[in-house]
């Protein structure tokens, strides 16, 4: 199914281009996004990956392998320590198609999902940048500045993108 | 049956975890220690970036039409500001190029060749921007093949903004002083007092909740008082002498009470960069 439908090339290109997003609204819109006092990072490409698993019905997408290869892309090309989203991203699909076995998906609980999917990526990348001295942020200070806030970006996106992003999806089908 | 599952999968568990620690470790080696990363992810990136461009160049073509129409409301006042500050720029450029015809007429005459304060300038466009709250760091679209070393200092508008972190064939990655990790924001500094002596120092870090730089352990006895330039000193390394970083905002003793404390007010919004410039010191 997944080899004969347009998804083959959709899929990947999506990925592509919801990862070189990520770091275009950071850089346009950095005054607002990067305040010290709250800072909201932009987790598009988690999302198309969690749609991904959301809608594949009998499309057997290798989500993860892909979302391997993004985290490899986003380890070398933005950060530069490679080793952290390679293993995140990955496990976040793997995290969401144990969730959606029992949960069956629709908006509300695609919400529910996503919000545990976020919360898995900041708070590993969190102890990840801890371990390797990226930061030294407080894990107080994580859970209010950092957390909280891309959280809310976050399950935004997801409420304004979810009709559009399954648009897309049913029209690569 | 169920057994050997669940071991097997405890076992590629602790495996990814100790493949991602070493792998995280080895990075940030190579980081610290080479020049260059090795040839592949050079490779990598430089690809990455090209394809980077097709998403930047339209989402940064449309804020700088977004933002040049903003602007465009509050142009009258600005205009009404500017012009006077013009005229004042008019005398101090005009005295600066005597300075510097004098300067390089002097040097001539010492035989000097390059002094500490001499560099040259590569302007960059900032592509991206790392997506991460642990990093805060650009990428700009200008590496080795330009010219650019790892460490060199990095400006934009009036004031020092960073160092670069990590130089590809073509782009690199600059990290700025806001970042708080242990080697972003160490420079090299000098303040000249209103009395006329100049102290040292090295920049230790970025206060997060007031938005200023940080400078510590500063035992002299000369006063600095509020409003002080602080200036890159050009000891120890790439740094030339004399890139603005920023004003001193206030200057209280540190937590035991033995030395000095500066905040340091940036010089430039460090939020908000579309074009830098790399500065390259004649060695």
């Amino acid at each position: 199914m997944y080899r004969l439908s347009k998804l083959r090339f959709g899929f990947p290109i999506g990925l592509f281009l919801m990862l070189f997003l990520d770091g275009s609204i950071s850089q346009v819109f950095s005054t607002h996004l990067f305040r010290t006092s709250a800072t909201m990072v932009s987790h598009l490409v988690v999302l198309w990956l969690v749609c991904a698993v959301l809608f594949e019905d009998r499309f057997d997408i290798p989500v993860a392998r892909w979302a391997a290869v993004a985290g490899a892309v986003f380890d070398l090309y933005y950060t530069g320590i490679f080793g952290i989203e390679i293993f995140i991203f990955p496990l976040v699909v793997y995290l969401t198609r144990v969730l959606v076995n029992y949960i069956s998906p629709n908006f509300l609980s695609g919400l529910l999902i996503y919000f545990i999917d976020i919360t898995l990526v900041e708070a590993l990348s969190y102890l990840a940048s801890r371990m390797v001295h990226l930061t030294s942020m407080a894990g107080s200070a994580f859970l209010v500045t950092t957390l909280g806030p891309t959280l809310a970006l976050n399950l935004a996106l997801f409420v304004v993108l979810y009709f559009p992003i399954r648009g897309v999806y049913n029209w690569l089908k | 049956m169920q057994k050997f599952s669940f071991n097997r999968r405890l076992v590629i568990i602790i495996v990814c975890l100790i493949v991602s620690f070493a792998l995280m470790t080895l990075s940030v080696a190579i980081r610290n220690k080479r020049s260059t990363p090795p040839l592949i992810q050079q490779f990598g990136n430089d690809i990455v970036g090209l394809a980077d461009r097709v998403v930047a160049l339209p989402a940064n073509g449309l804020k700088g039409s977004v933002s040049s129409v903003s602007e465009l409301l509050n142009t009258y006042q600005e205009n009404q500001q500017l012009k006077k500050q013009v005229s004042e720029l008019a005398q101090t450029k005009v005295r600066d190029q005597t300075l510097a015809k004098e300067n390089k007429q002097l040097k001539k005459e010492v035989g000097l060749n390059s002094s500490l304060t001499d560099y040259s300038a590569i302007s960059a466009a900032v592509i991206t921007r790392t997506p991460s709250s642990w990093q805060n760091q650009v990428i700009i679209n200008k590496g080795s093949s330009a010219g650019v070393i790892k460490n060199m200092p990095v400006m934009s508008g009036s004031g020092l903004i960073g160092r670069i972190s990590e130089v590809n064939k073509t782009n690199s990655k600059v990290e700025l002083i806001t970042d708080n990790n242990d080697s972003a924001n160490r420079f090299a500094v000098s303040i000249t007092t209103k009395s006329g002596k100049t102290v040292n120092g090295v920049l230790s870090g970025f206060n997060a909740d007031s938005g200023q730089i940080t400078m510590n352990n500063i035992t002299t006895k000369a006063k600095i008082s509020k409003g002080d330039k602080v200036v890159t000193s050009g000891l120890g390394g790439v740094t030339p002498k004399g890139l603005y970083v920023g004003k001193v905002a206030k200057a209280s003793g540190d937590d035991y009470g033995l030395s000095t404390k500066l905040y340091i007010t940036p010089a430039t919004d460090l939020s908000d960069l579309n074009i830098v410039t790399v500065a390259v010191t004649k060695q």
